[in-house]
């Protein structure tokens, strides 16, 4: 009996039809569970990536997005004060040391001052004794006497006074010179290493700003990722109905195939079916499984990976949002304290130094105070002079000792006022070592010290406002958490639904093993090949209902035994086209 | 808020539809074929209308035919989303009345892109 003629030929048939129309209920049923699952699905990502936009917001928020400036600002003006004061550090030792050498050369002034004191001091007695024995001729030089007495008395109150600052300065001076030849170098090589430390902690706070600027490109990156992937999902959804519709038409063919097989050829029904026919048109159906079992697995493991990468894309990058910028809010506050310490352990260091430089204005004042005084003292001396030698004039050769007291008191005039020459030379050295430790510390670095402390409120409040987008990302953070937790436990049972889907669609391989069997067995019955008449029959007859190319390309390469055409890539999607 | 009629025997592809439009701000009526399509254009006025080709009861040329006969739907956009790539059946769509053609599946930001253009 010839294969053709078994009743349970179209029998095997009739149930691999079967089979194919109870897989297809089975995987519409799937499918639509893995489309409501998807949405689903979506609209909690959507949620998920909401929560996350408005932490991104806050990060973009320009009291935010502008830190970074403000705290470049703040370590551009750290690091100028710190430059500052590395070469006032520099300067002071030069300083110390003019001022040195001027308070030496005052305090010669000085002694030499006081030695004429002395002098003057004895003038007025003796005037007092020469006024005595002139008696009465001798009253108009009274007053002079007092003038000497008062005057002496005056100089040699001023000049033991600033003697005493003058010594007790040299020796404060001594002991600070002392102190910086020991701690300059040392101070140096503190700030050296504030300086350093100063860099670091600002690549540090840099770094971490820099890559909280970049989040919000990340994100919009992740949620350009997760929409690629849902869409990859929404391609492969609608692929499932393609392959609906091929083994639909599978299903068809296998029915015309068997009802040729149970009638006959309708041509010449006394001559049987031609089994060539059957046998191509059961090789045509065998192509179209294969084509279509190649097509199932691609698109249900596209929803799996794609599945797979929302989850990825998630729990990583778009979980690791609010965290971030909770690390630069924490960073930040350190680094921004760090600094703070570093200019305080800065202003420590240069609290000595300016000690220094504040004393120096005392003195600049006390000198300054002398330098008056010591002119009024010339003055008063030239007047003296003059008077005393009118005086000694007018009492002619009855005061030779008188005319030689106004000698003396002229002499002692013209050393005073050459005294006071120098003393003011002394001060101007002071006053200009005054405007130089100003200059080094002084007015410059208050300039520095002022646009440090203003870089560092500007920068506090941009932390203040970096706290509060922290807070808020703390609170997003652990609500984007337990929905990612949530998330997780969906695509876990959406993976089990890959596999109920794998094992559904399995069923085409025991279908394709039936057909195959089958068309083996019409091979060696048949005689001859299928010639190109009863070619065009078949495709004529079971081509009509195909509905896609990939069908009729299928088809033609199943008669004429070429490979199976591979399933061109439509899990991107198509385009539109408009007429 | 635009409306569109999805018009589709597969459950599966009238869910992606109304999935990636209700996603972009659109209200999605669905229909199981070209009989209850034009039924559903009937009662409501859509701004646009997604229609499959091979339909059981009316197949997707046969109800743009008859939607175009109707006053209110003579300019009204209609776009075929079918598995047939073939030019024939592209010519019978567009002598049909149909406004585009989109071989399935599609592609979700493009036919967006595309309903933004038909429907203002």
């Amino acid at each position: 009996m010839g294969i053709a003629s078994r009743p349970d030929v179209p029998r095997a048939i009739e149930k691999a039809v079967q089979e194919l129309q109870s897989l297809l209920l089975d995987s519409t049923e799937e499918m639509n569970r893995v489309g409501k699952d998807f949405e689903d699905l979506a609209h909690r990502i959507d949620a998920i990536l909401n929560l996350a936009a408005g932490v991104i917001g806050c990060v973009e928020d320009e009291r935010v997005s502008s830190i970074l400036p403000k705290v470049q600002t703040m370590g551009a003006a750290a690091s100028n004060f710190i430059q500052e004061r590395l070469q006032s550090s520099a300067g002071i030792l030069r300083i110390v040391t003019t001022e040195a050498k001027s308070l030496a050369h005052l305090s010669q002034l000085t002694r030499s001052q006081r030695s004429i004191a002395r002098e003057t001091q004895m003038l007025s007695v003796l005037t007092n004794i020469e006024v005595a024995r002139l008696g009465e001729s001798g009253a108009g030089f009274e007053y002079l006497a007092h003038q000497l007495d008062d005057f002496s008395q005056s100089v040699a109150k001023d000049t033991i006074e600033l003697s005493g600052h003058t010594e007790g300065r040299k020796t404060e001076i001594e002991e600070t010179r002392r102190m910086l030849g020991i701690e300059a170098p040392r101070m140096r090589e503190e700030f050296t290493r504030i300086e350093t430390d100063l860099r670091d902690a600002l690549a540090v706070v840099d770094h971490g700003l820099t890559e909280l600027s970049e989040t919000p490109a990340r994100f919009r990156s992740c949620v350009e990722e997760i929409s690629g992937q849902i869409a990859g999902v929404v391609a492969a959804v609608q692929a499932n109905d393609i392959t609906r519709q091929q083994l639909e038409h599978v299903c068809t063919a296998l029915g015309l195939i068997s009802d040729e097989i149970r009638d006959g050829d309708g041509d010449a029904p006394e001559a049987g079916c031609s089994l060539p026919r059957i046998s191509a048109g059961l090789a045509i159906q065998i192509y179209q499984l294969k084509s279509i079992r190649a097509t199932v697995d691609d698109w249900v493991s596209q929803i799996r990976s794609c599945m797979g990468g929302i989850l990825k894309i998630s729990s990583s990058e778009v979980k690791g949002i609010g965290p971030v910028v909770l690390d630069q809010e924490r960073d930040l506050a350190q680094q921004l304290a760090r600094i703070e310490a570093i200019e305080q352990e800065c202003q420590a260091n240069t609290a000595k130094v300016e000690k220094t430089f504040a004393a120096l204005s005392t003195l600049m004042q006390l000198v300054s105070e002398h330098l008056e005084k010591s002119r009024s003292v010339r003055d008063r001396l030239q007047v003296l002079t003059f008077n005393s030698i009118i005086e000694a004039s007018r009492l002619g050769t009855q005061a030779d000792a008188i005319l030689e007291i106004s000698q003396s008191i002229k002499r002692i005039s013209a050393l005073w006022s050459e005294m006071t020459e120098q003393s003011g030379k002394v001060e101007e050295e002071i006053l200009s070592l005054v405007e130089q430790a100003r200059n080094g510390s002084g007015g410059a670095a208050q300039a520095g010290n002022d646009g440090l402390q203003e870089a560092q409120v500007e920068a506090k409040a941009g932390l203040d406002n970096l706290r509060a987008a922290a807070a808020f990302a703390s609170r997003q953070a652990l609500e984007i958490e337990s929905r990612i937790g949530e998330l997780q436990t969906q695509i876990a049972a959406a993976g089990s639904t890959g596999d109920r889907l794998d094992a559904c669609f399995a069923q085409i391989d025991t279908v394709l093993r039936e057909i195959e069997e089958l068309r083996s067995q019409f091979e060696s019955d048949s005689t001859g090949a299928l010639d190109s008449r009863e070619q065009a029959d078949v495709e004529a007859r079971l081509s009509p209902f195909y509905t896609t190319e990939i069908e009729r390309e299928v088809m033609r390469a199943a008669l004429c035994g070429a490979p199976l055409p591979v399933a061109q890539q439509i899990m991107a999607g198509n385009d539109v086209e408009l007429f | 808020m635009k409306q569109i009629l999805t018009v589709d025997d597969s459950s599966s592809i009238r869910q992606m539809v109304s999935f990636t439009l209700t996603k972009a701000g659109y209200q999605v009526a669905e229909a199981v074929d070209g009989r209850d399509g034009l039924a559903k254009a009937g009662q409501n006025k859509f701004d646009l209308i997604i229609t499959d080709l091979n339909m059981p009861n009316m197949d997707g040329i046969q109800m743009i035919t008859a939607l175009r006969k109707l006053p209110s739907y003579h300019f009204t956009p209609i776009l075929m989303l079918t598995t047939e790539s073939q030019g024939e059946k592209k010519d019978e769509g567009r002598k049909a009345g149909a406004t585009g053609w989109i071989v399935k599946p599609f592609k979700a930001d493009q036919l967006i892109a595309v309903l933004q253009k038909l429907v203002k």
